[in-house]
């Protein structure tokens, strides 16, 4: 396993594309994250009657306990920036024919898959710490000390790295199917924002009202529901759809073994 | 022993057979030609014995064990086009291939840089590189750690023919060092120079195989020329022992079954009829003749 993991780092340590697109990822999180509470901060320091109005109704989503979800769910909307960075780790192999090389050179198939999957569990684990340091840097800067049960809502830490990890499994898994890096992010963008949620839509209005959540990214996506205040316009709703995370962990999980297991069967299939 | 072994292998694209049941051997320490013109199976051969495609059916081996990645770890390999990452350095793409092989070591990287001629553009990043420094770097990593057998598809692809010579002079030198190579070609004459065995394919059919003299000589041939080439005619008509005669303007071509001709007997015979030889040899097919008769191109 650690001889993959070099041979990767080999590859990325004096690739340029790779550390810019990295750059960016890393200054996103931060900067979206911290770009909400910016405006939240500005809306409700007003002392007038309608900011504070508006304070009382919402709360404090970026306090602690629920800034775990707040940030979560902010940081869900931005995935597509690390599916760059997956996508393009998988589509390079594919343009300068390295991938055959690879295998020439003495790795088996498996053995290039699971150094990408390596690829795609460290770029997660890059999210993760960046989601947990915005999280907690925003939470303890806001937070009074009379809060108690501040780490209530960690676990949306679990369920934020899991919906990472599968997104950035299917990005790779649409790199590997398509092998040409632009079109396989259009269709990723074009996929998830367009295709699934009117999909979504359809299948909740046509077939059942709750089949849109089984579809491939609509499933992870319901890990990290909006923050509590936007869950107060619709109350019922909102307790539905906390209610469902449990379920929607297991579906995720269940499209992880379906992506990795195409992923593994097509590879091994395929001629390169 | 052999160090290759083809069984009936047999890969189709779509329609397009593009191996029809191959098989043949690659005895140890051989320069082996593989020859074909365009499209004749050559490079999807190599492919499916380097695992980067799958055959339809058939098997083959490596030292008499099923094909695995270890071994494949102990070949030096170059398929159809340099593959490397473009922004790497040429050194720094030399210690992926190191990585994932275990071939060579850090010194090992620059020993086949410098003789490959690359040695001073080593930190260059290999999307400057031309053609032909891409396919010398190519050339590196097949050689890196010092395999002892090499796959090289058309190892002499956008060389300069100073590069061609000093490619032909490394396989030749591998080969007195007891390498193996297995080299696929377009060029006949570099191939009849470097190579010990030689199988022709074509339509991804094997037309044949063997040693370089038991292909290209199927038949003997003595050459002889004399001042009246129509008395020299009419006195060999009945010379036994051949099986045909050819002629030009100043020779005459006596054919005759492999292995049976013998130059001092025909000049004896000629003596003997009063005809005064001035010129006498005993010809060798070439492999662009023999290629051209079997490929029939």
């Amino acid at each position: 396993m650690l001889h993959l993991f070099r041979t990767e780092w080999l590859k990325i340590k004096n690739y340029p594309g790779f550390w810019w697109i990295m750059g960016i990822t890393v200054l996103s999180y931060p900067g979206i994250n911290g770009m909400f509470y910016t405006i939240y901060k500005q809306q409700t320091a007003n002392t007038k009657s309608a900011a504070q109005m508006l304070k009382m109704l919402i709360g404090n989503p970026f306090e602690f306990p629920e800034v775990f979800r707040t940030t979560a769910f902010a940081s869900s909307m931005f995935v597509i920036i690390p599916s760059i960075l997956v996508i393009m780790l998988i589509t390079n192999e594919y343009t300068y024919k390295t991938n055959r090389q690879n295998v020439i050179d003495g790795w088996s198939r498996n053995e290039f898959l699971i150094a990408k999957f390596l690829n795609v569990v460290i770029i997660t684990m890059i999210v993760i710490a960046l989601y947990l340091l915005v999280t907690l840097s925003i939470g303890f800067s806001t937070t009074g000390a009379d809060v108690k049960n501040k780490f209530q809502l960690a676990n949306y830490t679990a369920l934020f790295s899991l919906q990472t990890f599968a997104q950035l499994s299917f990005a790779f898994l649409l790199g590997l199917l398509i092998k040409r890096a632009f079109i396989a992010l259009g269709v990723f963008i074009f996929y998830k924002i367009i295709v699934e949620n009117i999909a979504a839509e359809l299948l909740n209005k046509y077939v059942h009202a709750d089949t849109g959540r089984f579809l491939p990214t609509e499933s992870s996506d319901m890990l990290t529901p909006v923050p509590a205040f936007l869950g107060r316009l619709d109350p019922k709703v909102y307790d539905h759809a906390l209610g469902l995370i449990n379920q929607q962990v297991f579906v995720t999980i269940g499209y992880l073994f379906i992506f990795w297991g195409l992923v593994f069967w097509i590879y091994k299939k395929r001629d390169l | 022993m052999s160090v290759l072994q083809v069984q009936d292998l047999k890969k189709t694209y779509g329609k397009i057979q593009a191996l029809k049941g191959v098989s043949f051997e690659i005895p140890k320490g051989a320069v082996f030609g593989i020859l074909g013109p365009n499209g004749s199976g050559k490079t999807t051969m190599l492919s499916i014995i380097l695992d980067v495609l799958n055959a339809d059916s058939g098997t083959y081996s490596w030292f008499g064990k099923p094909a695995s990645p270890d071994l494949r770890k102990h070949i030096g390999s170059l398929l159809e086009t340099p593959n490397f990452y473009h922004y790497l350095s040429a050194k720094n793409n030399l210690k992926i291939t190191n990585s994932i092989s275990g071939r060579g070591d850090k010194a090992a990287i620059d020993s086949v840089l410098q003789k490959v001629k690359l040695y001073e553009r080593r930190n260059s990043r290999f999307s400057t590189y031309s053609l032909g420094m891409k396919q010398r770097l190519a050339i590196a990593a097949a050689l890196l750690g010092d395999p002892q057998i090499l796959v090289l598809d058309e190892p002499t692809n956008g060389l300069d023919p100073v590069g061609i010579m000093e490619i032909r002079e490394l396989i030749i030198d591998l080969s007195k060092k007891g390498h193996t190579i297995i080299m696929a070609s377009h060029l006949l004459d570099e191939v009849e120079k470097i190579c010990t065995h030689v199988a022709i394919l074509k339509l991804g059919t094997l037309v044949t195989s063997g040693s370089v003299e038991d292909v290209l000589v199927d038949e003997d041939v003595v050459e002889i020329g004399a001042a009246d080439i129509e008395q020299l005619k009419r006195a060999l008509s009945n010379y036994p022992g051949i099986t045909s005669t050819t002629h030009n303007a100043q020779t005459m071509q006596l054919h005759f079954p492999k292995g049976t001709a013998s130059a001092e007997e025909v000049n004896r015979y000629c003596f003997n009829q009063g005809i005064a030889l001035q010129y006498l040899a005993i010809k060798k097919k070439r492999l662009e003749e023999k290629f051209f008769e079997l490929t029939g191109n």
